[in-house]
Order: C-alpha cells, then sequence, then structure tokens
C-alpha cells in the first residue's frame, strides 16, 4: 500500500479577522439579510480566525445581471439589443413559470398563454380606448391574475400529465380564438399592433432609445426576480417546500397544518398575474401583440431553456434562457441545425445531468464522493484502517491511535478463536476463564455501546432474547435475530458467538 | 393500539398511622387505573426462591381511581419573580453576564432573557443553532437576530453582553473570553482568539413576553401540556446583569470583572452572595436597589467555580468570590411537581413494612413504593431500608452510556422492556451513577420522581440480579417467615429522629447496601453501639460515599464523587464541597472515616460473575463466638443464594486493622479465590501494577466480623451484599438463614450478650 502525502495549500488570503475592533454588519434595508453572508470560523487546522464567504450566489447573481445590463449597452448594435431583449423578456417568463412549476408544484402549460392573454387585452384596449402604457400594465396584470383563476380551477382536481395536457388545449383554444377574432387581429394571423409604447416607435431607431427599451426590460427581469424571491423565499415558499420534502405530499402538509391547496392556489394566482404584467409589457415594448405569443413551438423553447437551466431555481431559468436564446437568435445562419442543437442539449440535460445545469454542482460532488469512497475502499487493506487523507477528517485524533490498538489486538485474539475455547465458553459463560478466553471477552465487553449487543429479558427466568443497543438516545435497541433462550447461560453464550463472528469479519 | 404505561412516587418515603402518603401518577393512554395497596412481601423472581410476594391490604381504598397523563418540566433555570415588571424591558436594555457553555453546538439555548416561543415575544442573551453567541427579541409575530462573528468553544468562561438601543434600532454585541491556567478546559496555549463586538440594527421593536425573566430557559406552552421550559441551556452562568439603558461598547468592555455601573441597573445579581455555615441554597441576590431575586428550578448546581477561579482555592468555603458559577443542565429534575392522583391515610394497627400502590392497566402494573414504620415501637427489631441509597441509584442508566459497564458487569447487560423504554425518553431524570447530557456527573437526586428501579420485581441490567430495595425484601421475607417481631424505617427517618428512633429497639439490620450516609446517619449509628445497641450490618460496601441534604428538604440527596473510590464520575476540580452542607465530597475513608472504624469491615471488591461461600475462620471456633455457628455444619457455608449462587460476592468487605477495625474484632469468616472480574478497590490502589485482580491479589474477599462494643452493643458484619439473598434459599432454612438467626436472636435479647465470659487468655498445650 502506497500512500502519498495530503495537504491543501491556501492560495487566495482569507480576509483578515481583527477581532479588537467592532465589526459593523449592515443589512439589505428592510430585511433581516446582509448582502453577503460572512461567517466566522476557527481553522481547524490553525485555530486562526478566518471570514467564509458561505453563500457565494449572491456575487454571481450581481456579476451576472451586471453583465446582462451592461454588453449590450457596451455594444450598442440593434440585433444585440433584440437578443438581450428576449432574453430578458423569456427570463421573466420562465421565472414566473419556474414558480408555478417548482414552488406551486403544478405542471401547467398554459404559461405563455397567460403572457399572451395579458398582451393581447392590454393591445386591444390601448388601439380601441387610447389608454396609455402604465394602464396597459395594470390591465395586463389584471387579466393575468384573471387567466390564473381559470386555469386554476381544473388544478383542483386534476393533477399530472392531465393537467398539462388541459393547459396545452386552453393555449391551443386562445390561439384558435384569437385567429377567428377580427377584433384581435384575427385577419392579419393574429398580428396587432398600434398599441402605445413605453420608447416611441420613431425613437427606437435611435441608440439612445434602444437603450431605453433595453432597459425597460431589464428592469422588468429584476421586477420578476424580485417577486420569485419575495414568494419562493417567503413565508408560502417555505411552507410548499416543507409540504412537498415529504412523499405523501398532501397528507403530510394537512397534517403538519399546512393547508397545500390553497398555499400552491395562491402562488399559482400571484405567478400568472406577474405573467400578464409581462404581456402587457412585451406590449407597450413591441406596440402590440402576435400569435407566436400561444404557439406550441414557442411553448416546447421555453421548456428547454427551464429543462437545460434546471427546474425549480430562478439562476436556473435566467442562464438556461440565456443559453437559447442566443443559440437561436445568434446562429440564424445555421438555419435547422441550431433547433437541433438545442434539442441535443435539453436530450443530452435530461440524459445526463439530475437537475439541468445548476444541479451538476450537487451531482459533480456525489460523484466525487463516491469515487472517493471506491478509491479508499481498493486502498484500505484492513478492516479498519485510516488512510492519510481520513487524518483531516477525523477531530479526534485519540480514535485513530485507538484503532491502531484495536487493530493489534484483534489479530491476536482472532488466532486465539478455537473450538475448545467456545465450548469452555459454552460450559460456563461466567467466572474465571483460561487466560485466551478471559482475554477474548474483557475485548468484547469494553467495545463502545454504539451495536453492542446485550440481552434481552422478554419474561424474566423464561425467555431471553438478543438485541443490539443502539448508543444513541431516542433509538430502541435492535433485534437481532427471533431466536429466544430459556435461561440467561444460553443467552450469554449466543452474544458470544455472535461476537466471535465480528470479530472473524473484521479482518 | 397506544401503549398504555402507568407509573408514579410518592411525597414521601415514609409514613406511619394516621399520617397520609400522597401518590402522583401518570398514565398514557388510559384515564381508569385499578388501585390496590398491598404490603410487599418478596419481591426476586429467581426461581431458586420463593418468587414475587405480595398481599392485598384491606381497605376501603381499593377500586378504579381516575388518572391523567402528567408532563415533566425538565431541565434547570433560575425564574425571578417580577411583580412590578421591571425586568418587562420594551425600550433600549443591555444583558451582560459570564457564561461556560458545555454543549455550544447543541441548538438554541437561553442565557438570560424574558422570552417566550409560544408568543415569539420578548428578548434574550442566547446561543444560536451555530453556536454562537446571540441576542434575540421578538414582537409578537416574528424575531430578529444579532450574532456573534465565531462559535463560542466549549467549556471556556466568556464575559458576554448584549445592548439595544430602541431609538436607533441598533444592537451591539460583545463576548471576550476569561481563559487562566485552571478555570477552563484548554489553557492559552491554545491559539484560539474568542474576541467579537458587534454592532447591527435591528428592524422590530420588543414586545414583551408574559413569561417570567429566565436564566437558562425561555417560556413556552402547548395545548394538552401547558406551560414548559425550552432552549434549555447546559454549562455555567456566573454573575449577571440588566440595565434599561443601551450601553455604549466602551461602556460595556469595561464591565468584564468589574462591578456593574448603577446609572440605568435593572437588576445586578450576584450569585457568590448567601454562602454560609451549611452550603447555600436556590436563591440568587439581585444586589440592585430593586432587590429581583432569582429562584432556582429544579436545584441548579450552586458552590461551582466560577470564571475568576484562580486556582489557589478548591473550597468556596475560603473564596466565596471565586464560586459565583451555577451549573444548568437540560435534562435535570429533582422535583416532577405533578398533581396528586390518589392518597391513602394509614389506618390505625397497619403492620410496619414495605408497601407499594398497585396500579393496573390492563396489562400494564406498576408498583409505587412507601414504608410504613410504628407510631409507638414495640418490637425489640428494627430493619431499616437504606432509602438514601436507593436514592443514589434512582434510574441509573449506566449499560447505555458506559462502554464498560459490561466490563465492570464481567458478562452481557440484562435488558428488561421497561429499562430499554426509559432510555429512549429519560424523562424523570438520572441517578448518580450517570452523567447529564452534557457529560456533567448527576449530582442531585430525588425521590419526587417515579423511581423505575425501585420495584419489587426489578433487576440491574449491569448486573443481572435485583439490587438494592428488591434484594432488601429478601430480608424482610425471612425475617416475617421466621416469625420474628420487627418493625421497618429508613434512612429519612434515622436523619429526621436521630437516636430516638434507633434507641426504641435491641437491634437494626441494616439492607444489603446502606452505601450512602450522611454525617449525621454515621454519628447516630456510632453513638447507638457505643452506648449498648447492636448492629446487623447485612450488606457490603456500605457507609461508603458522603452526601448531604439541605435542611427541610430531605427529599433530595446531594453527591460530589472525590477523587478516589470506585466511582461513576468526579466532581470537576474545586468542585468537590458539598452545596448543601459544606462538607467535601468523596469517599467517608478519605475524610477520616473509613468503615471498618463503624463495622469492622470496608469496601475492597466488587464482580458480577459468580458469588461464593464462606470458609469459617480460626477464630469462629472460640466460645466467645462459636454460638454464632450452631447449628451449622462443616467449615464451608454461603454456597447457594439468589444472587449467583453464593453468599459472598457482587460487592464485598474487608477487615483491615490499618484502616480503623476495632482490635478485639473476630474474624469469623472469609471468602477468597475469586476470578479476575473482582478488581481491586481504586482507593487500595497507590501504584498500580500487574497483579491486582481477582486471581492474584489477596484484598479481594469477602470478611465476616464480629465485635462487641461497650454496654452490652455490638456489630456483626457479613461483608458481602450477597448475603441478603441466600436467605430464602431452600424455603428460608439454610446455613445463612441459621447464622443470621443466631445473631439475631442474641441480640434482640436485652442483657448480656453470649460468649461473654470468654475472655481469659488462652493456655494451649496442643
Amino acid at each position: 500500500m502506497s500512500n502519498s502525502s495530503v495537504g491543501r495549500r491556501r492560495l487566495i488570503p482569507r480576509w483578515r479577522v481583527k477581532s479588537s475592533s467592532l465589526s459593523r454588519r449592515f443589512r439589505v434595508p428592510g430585511t433581516k439579510r446582509s448582502l453577503l453572508r460572512f461567517e466566522g470560523r476557527y481553522n481547524p487546522k490553525t485555530l486562526q480566525r478566518e471570514l467564509i464567504l458561505r453563500d457565494k450566489k449572491p456575487l454571481f447573481w450581481l456579476i451576472g445581471l451586471f453583465a446582462l445590463a451592461f454588453i449590450p449597452i457596451a455594444i450598442g448594435q440593434q440585433l444585440v439589443f433584440s437578443i438581450f431583449g428576449s432574453i430578458c423578456f423569456f427570463a421573466a417568463v420562465n421565472v414566473f413559470w419556474t414558480l408555478i412549476i417548482g414552488t406551486a408544484g403544478l405542471q401547467s402549460f398554459a404559461s405563455l398563454a397567460t403572457v399572451g392573454v395579458g398582451a393581447y387585452a392590454a393591445t386591444y384596449l390601448s388601439i380601441t380606448y387610447g389608454i396609455s402604457w402604465p394602464v396597459m400594465l395594470v390591465i395586463g396584470t389584471a387579466f393575468g391574475g384573471l387567466m390564473g383563476l381559470i386555469i386554476s380551477i381544473p388544478a383542483r382536481r386534476l393533477d399530472g400529465l392531465y393537467y398539462a395536457l388541459l393547459t396545452i388545449g386552453i393555449s391551443e383554444f386562445c390561439r384558435n380564438y384569437i385567429t377567428q377574432s377580427d377584433a384581435l387581429g384575427g385577419q392579419f394571423n393574429g398580428a396587432l399592433f398600434g398599441a402605445d409604447r413605453i420608447v416611441p416607435e420613431e425613437a427606437m431607431q435611435t441608440t439612445t432609445g434602444q437603450t431605453i427599451a433595453y432597459l425597460t426590460s431589464f428592469v422588468v427581469l429584476l421586477i420578476s426576480l424580485a417577486i420569485f424571491r419575495v414568494v419562493s423565499g417567503g413565508r408560502i415558499g417555505i411552507l410548499l417546500r416543507t409540504a412537498q420534502s415529504s412523499k405523501e405530499d398532501e397528507s403530510f402538509a394537512s397534517a403538519i397544518g399546512i393547508d397545500f391547496q390553497r398555499a400552491r392556489l395562491l402562488v399559482f394566482l400571484i405567478a400568472s398575474a406577474a405573467l400578464g404584467f409581462v404581456g402587457a409589457f412585451y406590449a407597450t415594448n413591441q406596440g402590440g401583440a402576435s400569435l407566436s405569443l400561444f404557439s406550441l413551438d414557442q411553448m416546447l423553447l421555453l421548456l428547454a431553456m427551464i429543462v437545460i437551466g434546471g427546474l425549480g431555481k430562478a439562476e436556473g431559468a435566467v442562464v438556461g434562457t440565456v443559453i437559447v436564446v442566443f443559440l437561436n437568435q445568434w446562429f440564424t445562419s445555421w438555419g435547422p441545425w441550431r433547433i437541433v442543437l438545442v434539442g441535443i442539449l435539453m436530450l443530452a440535460s435530461v440524459l445526463y445531468t439530475r437537475n439541468g445545469l445548476f444541479g451538476l454542482r450537487q451531482q459533480l460532488i456525489e460523484i466525487r464522493e463516491r469515487r472517493k469512497a471506491l478509491s479508499r475502499a481498493t486502498r484500505t487493506t484492513r478492516y479498519g484502517a485510516f488512510l492519510p487523507e481520513q487524518g483531516p477528517e477525523i477531530p479526534d485524533k485519540g480514535v485513530i491511535a485507538e484503532r491502531e490498538f484495536e487493530r493489534a489486538i484483534r489479530d491476536q485474539l482472532r488466532d486465539w478463536i478455537t473450538p475448545e475455547i467456545i465450548e469452555e465458553h459454552r460450559l460456563s459463560p461466567m467466572g474465571q476463564h483460561s487466560d485466551h478466553l478471559e482475554r477474548i471477552l474483557n475485548y468484547f465487553r469494553k467495545q463502545p455501546i454504539s451495536n453492542k449487543y446485550v440481552v434481552y429479558c422478554e419474561e424474566s427466568y423464561k425467555a431471553y432474547r438478543v438485541v443490539a443497543l443502539s448508543g444513541i438516545p431516542g433509538v430502541p435497541p435492535r433485534s437481532v435475530d427471533d431466536k429466544t433462550y430459556s435461561n440467561l447461560d444460553e443467552a450469554y453464550h449466543a452474544v458470544f458467538l455472535r461476537r466471535i463472528n465480528d470479530l472473524k469479519s473484521q479482518h | 393500539m397506544a401503549q398504555v404505561s402507568v407509573t408514579g412516587y410518592t411525597d414521601k418515603p415514609s409514613v406511619v398511622e394516621g399520617e397520609t402518603v400522597s401518590f402522583y401518577v401518570t398514565a398514557d393512554n388510559a384515564t381508569e387505573a385499578q388501585v390496590d395497596i398491598v404490603r410487599l412481601i418478596h419481591g426476586d423472581e429467581n426461581p431458586e426462591g420463593p418468587g414475587f410476594i405480595e398481599e392485598v391490604v384491606s381497605s376501603d381504598f381499593s377500586g378504579v381511581k381516575q388518572v391523567k397523563k402528567q408532563f415533566v418540566d425538565l431541565g434547570n433555570a433560575i425564574r425571578v419573580p417580577d411583580s412590578s415588571g421591571k425586568l418587562a424591558l420594551t425600550d433600549s436594555l443591555t444583558i451582560a453576564t459570564y457564561v461556560y457553555a458545555t454543549t455550544p453546538e447543541k441548538g438554541r439555548q437561553v442565557l438570560l432573557g424574558k422570552f417566550s416561543l409560544h408568543e415569539t415575544a420578548g428578548y434574550a442573551l442566547g446561543i444560536d443553532h451555530a453556536g454562537r453567541l446571540a441576542f434575540w427579541i421578538a414582537d409578537g409575530s416574528d424575531t430578529d437576530e444579532i450574532v456573534s462573528q465565531v462559535p463560542m468553544a466549549h467549556h471556556t468562561w466568556y464575559f458576554v453582553a448584549a445592548s439595544f438601543d430602541a431609538k436607533s434600532g441598533k444592537a451591539v454585541l460583545h463576548q471576550e473570553a476569561i481563559v487562566n491556567p485552571y478555570n477552563g478546559r484548554l489553557g492559552r496555549v491554545a491559539p484560539f482568539d474568542h474576541l467579537s463586538s458587534v454592532e447591527q440594527s435591528l428592524k422590530l421593536k420588543i414586545k414583551s413576553a408574559t413569561t417570567d425573566f429566565m436564566w437558562a430557559a425561555a417560556g413556552n406552552s402547548a395545548t394538552v401540556r401547558g406551560a414548559f421550559k425550552d432552549l434549555l441551556f447546559n454549562g455555567k452562568i456566573d454573575r449577571s446583569y440588566v440595565w434599561n439603558r443601551a450601553l455604549s461598547l466602551a461602556e460595556i468592555k469595561s464591565q468584564c470583572g468589574q462591578s456593574p455601573i448603577a446609572d440605568g441597573l435593572v437588576a445586578g445579581w450576584d450569585t457568590t452572595i448567601g454562602y454560609g455555615e451549611n452550603g447555600i441554597d436556590d436563591i440568587v441576590v439581585d444586589v440592585s436597589a430593586n432587590q429581583l431575586n432569582g429562584i432556582g428550578v429544579q436545584r441548579p448546581i450552586r458552590a461551582m467555580t466560577g470564571y475568576n477561579w484562580s486556582g489557589k482555592h478548591d473550597d468556596w468555603r475560603v473564596a466565596p468570590q471565586e464560586y459565583g458559577g451555577i451549573s444548568f443542565h437540560e435534562d435535570s429534575v429533582v422535583d416532577c411537581q405533578w398533581d396528586v392522583t390518589f392518597s391513602w391515610t394509614i389506618p390505625e394497627g397497619l403492620k410496619s413494612a414495605a408497601y407499594a400502590a398497585r396500579i393496573r392497566i390492563g396489562e400494564a402494573e406498576d408498583h409505587i413504593p412507601f414504608f410504613v414504620r410504628a407510631a409507638k415501637p414495640k418490637a425489640r427489631i428494627l430493619y431499616l431500608f437504606p432509602t438514601s441509597s436507593y436514592l443514589a441509584y434512582a434510574n441509573e442508566m449506566i449499560v447505555h452510556h458506559v462502554p464498560v459497564a459490561q466490563a465492570i458487569g464481567s458478562h452481557p447487560a440484562v435488558l428488561t422492556k421497561t429499562e430499554a423504554d426509559y432510555f429512549q425518553d429519560p424523562k424523570y431524570g438520572r441517578s448518580t451513577y450517570d452523567h447529564y447530557t452534557d457529560g456533567e456527573g448527576v449530582c442531585y437526586t430525588s425521590w419526587l420522581r417515579p423511581i423505575l428501579n425501585m420495584r419489587p420485581k426489578w433487576r440491574s441490567s449491569a448486573i443481572g440480579t435485583t439490587w438494592q430495595f428488591p434484594r432488601d425484601l429478601s430480608a424482610t421475607a425471612w425475617l416475617e417467615h421466621q416469625g420474628y417481631d420487627f418493625e421497618v424505617a429508613t434512612d429519612h427517618d434515622l436523619m429526621r429522629d436521630g437516636l430516638d428512633l434507633l434507641k426504641n429497639y435491641s437491634v437494626i439490620l441494616t439492607g444489603s447496601h446502606p452505601e450512602y450516609w450522611n454525617e449525621f446517619g454515621l454519628n447516630v449509628m456510632e453513638e447507638y453501639i457505643s452506648t449498648g445497641g447492636r448492629l446487623m450490618y447485612m450488606g457490603g460496601n456500605g457507609f461508603y460515599w458522603v452526601i448531604s441534604y439541605r435542611d427541610g428538604e430531605p427529599e433530595i440527596m446531594e453527591v460530589r464523587k472525590g477523587e478516589a473510590g470506585m466511582r461513576a464520575w468526579q466532581a470537576e476540580p474545586g468542585e468537590y464541597y458539598h452545596a448543601t452542607s459544606a462538607e467535601r465530597g468523596g469517599i467517608w475513608r478519605n475524610r477520616g472515616r473509613a468503615p471498618q472504624k463503624l463495622t469492622g469491615v470496608g469496601f475492597t471488591t466488587q464482580g458480577f460473575d459468580a458469588c461464593h461461600p464462606y470458609f469459617r475462620m480460626p477464630d469462629s471456633y472460640h466460645k466467645s463466638v462459636s454460638w454464632i455457628f450452631d447449628g451449622v455444619e462443616g467449615e464451608k457455608f454461603g454456597d447457594h443464594g439468589l444472587a449467583l449462587g453464593g453468599a459472598a460476592g457482587l460487592e464485598t468487605e474487608r477487615y483491615d486493622l490499618l484502616l480503623g477495625t476495632p482490635p478485639h474484632t473476630k474474624l469469623l469468616g472469609s471468602s477468597t479465590n475469586w476470578s479476575d472480574n473482582y478488581p481491586g478497590v481504586h482507593e487500595d490502589i497507590m501504584f498500580h501494577h500487574p497483579g491486582l485482580l481477582g486471581t492474584q491479589n489477596p484484598a479481594v474477599r469477602a470478611d465476616m466480623t464480629y465485635f462487641t462494643a461497650g454496654n452490652n452493643g455490638a456489630v456483626f458484619s457479613t461483608g458481602s451484599i450477597a448475603w441478603t439473598s441466600s436467605l430464602p434459599s431452600f424455603g428460608y432454612e439454610n446455613d445463612v438463614s441459621r447464622i443470621t438467626k443466631n445473631i439475631l436472636d442474641a441480640f434482640s435479647k436485652p442483657g448480656e450478650l453470649p460468649g461473654g465470659a470468654w475472655t481469659e487468655d488462652e493456655k494451649s498445650w496442643r
């Protein structure tokens, strides 16, 4: 057995801690959160104080969002503005869809349709009554909420695949309705334009106008992320996650006092209203609405974004969107192959990852743990021997030294196990024995409590059994078999035989 | 079907006719129980003896009683009654204290505060889920907190403080360690930097909690259970202070080790005040003008070293100012404080004996024992049940948390369902053989809780035989079977009535293992013997540990196991002196009072693999004592019994002139050549060396002795716990029974003892 030395050098210096000065901890105003979660600890190898950034996510968010906001402005081309605008729009939709699928646990495919309803309603009313864009946003929100209310009704009874099919049906119904409706641009294949815009059409020709229009999209994404954070990270999100942590979701939830149905429908309504708002924003951005909002292929593209990014997480929704939108709109020259590429990515994500891009980290950690265990198992030649890399993992080094002692003594004792010794014990489990047997017994008797065999008295002087102690308060002794013994000597010997067996197996 | 179980306790161990004994009973999943009063005759179910025998006392009392589930509010705290609401602070405030956490990592714990979980209200200084110092405020619906930068180290003293300025919402938290070479687990060479001062704004306003201000606990409440303590703390807390204004960080820092700033001081508890001649009580004195004294709940341990313990003094009597530490444990209980379920007035003329309320609910059954002593003693014989020793072992669970328990027992432990169940949830507290959850030895034990192993049929899991009370019933059953007129009393009666109790009797029989004695009890026994009383010491390892009770509270016993003796734990350095009596704890031998001085023999070995016969020693043939062996044939006796088949064993004693055995003591019998599972006792060992176990150590044996005292007094000592269990063998007719009978017949007659004339020097021609 060859053991290489272990140890990792720290290359980036840790945050210096000056303990004598007052540490002022700032919080995000109005919340109990600090911006970055630094945690103090004593380095286990030196006992030096250090600060560790426990949660790096806020940092990545900050960098990511900063890049999202400033890359298109820095480049200043219309195509880039358009791509990034799409990213913001789809990301916002996906964030709310994530809220519906992930947090509320409802398999709805009518999210884009809800956006469409918001967009058409706002556009129609703006064209017909000449209302301005801020009112459009309010109207979109209201119609989104209304749409949510309608599709939430079947959710009380339907679940899973049936509900998903139903929501696809609803989307299809909306699309058909618009193609049949003259008022909604049915004669122009659903294109309904002429609504009020935030940035007037003529200004859209200038870079300033495009910049402002893009920034409004970006702000919508920020708002959607904020809503996601409040709903998913808030009380209701915690309730839903608690409920979903059990296999028997709903019965478990109601048992601990969570009204699961109410909570998930509330999340669904909030998300739907927000989707309506995003739709209305789309209308104020594009000056109207088009039928693509109800199309199945667009819906499936959104699905690909969520699957690639990782379901249930806002960062998954955003990054998945960035990837798919960029592929789809930047490599337009590739023609259908870019769609194939999206499909391949989606397939790979389903086949090889447990939960998209953002489930990869946990997956990699587990792969590493598995490999570590395997590699250790192949290199450990003797039962219970420690490898160099296990040193840092064991806080009490006394355990290591004692383990060495135990290994040596076990080897000795194992050699002494003979049929004669076993017979000697059977004839007289108590009292003075031969030196070898006495030493074997003392070894057994001093073992730690966890998994230690004891006799369990079912009925005094009539029925005894062998059980093993857990060593943990609250965890009852475990039965080792269903044999009963009529007297204590037999039971003591049964314990002895089990211990001998265990000793033999501990090479 | 839900499991039905029932258990309970009485208000006192011993009663006399006309007195009322109250029973406190809890029942799981049942509302009615059949209750009878029974006289306990024999306990040990070993088929070689008479088995379990009880006799229902015909009384109007028997019948179906209403029972209910009763809860135990486990854990220590100090409650501060505050009718004027001075601590109901909702504005700015500062709390400062000294703390020594033993389990900072166990989860949220309150150090000081008026905080209630069910109301989400109040304020508290505590330790958070990650082991960090924390200050919490709550406004009735939400909680906010400020936490320290680093987790607290365990077994280390800290000065900690939090201040909150309600106007600006700013909170300041400060901690600094106080490490000297003596006062904690680690010295200064371990390069911890414990210092941390944090400032942060809190977004809530404090809403006052309706629960009391408490040390070491928060208030909580649940529908069926009612109010209880929560967020319990393990460790020590020293002097503590509360101000009704926000002290600046500079002011806070200046408080460490100083007396408190008077400006705004609401309460300033000086935990070193209150030490007196006989220890210290449960009152924690507030030296501020408000006099908000606190009261200990479930007997927090006082007389403990404080943050400033210098190591120079090991005794609080010399330096009380260094003994401000009060120790708290989440699993401490000295009084279940249940509602009385029923009570019984002892009818006139009821025989003095051990009794029990037998409670049955279907298959579930429990016996709640109590003792009836004689109102006007008439018998000449008294059997003294060693209730102090019963308390020491109350709810012992050594098998479950001491790895070497099976090595001590020298066989696999034998569990019963009751014990296996109890360890799942040890809600009635632990014995002085156990440790609290934080690893500290249990030094208080009490009668006011169910004692599951003080039951007539109980067998000790570690030892595999009966232990204490059920074994002692073999002695009283024998007395009854032999037709003796005898009465019973307990250690608690002896401690109350002293010589007035003993002097009524010609002879006192002890229990099989009267191990725990307070000084008063020993003094009375010594006085009794030297003034003509006769003692039959029917056991082994007796008169061994120092104990004490606080005056007026005989239910709660204190033990501090010292630096020697066969001990389950050892008090921390500097904490050997009892809080309830100002005595040094430990074994009596190391206080100059070896058991040999009283009984002729003292603890020498213990083992649980086999019990053995005695052999007569030369002295036993001397005419002054040979009458003891009348009717006994041969040299060997006691090779039978309900305890591992012999009269000599389990825990045994030896004659030792160097330890104070009276020089005229006769060695009547001895048992030797035992296994290596009987080691010599710890207090005999100076250098440890090979050969101290039974097969090689001559001190491993049991000696039976006899000596006379002044005024026709005398002491007969069996030198072995197992002796009592050999009395019932062969239908109570056997050599052990014969010897005991010969002694008892002689001792119970007043006047001169047999053999008294044979005092002349021998002239041997042979």
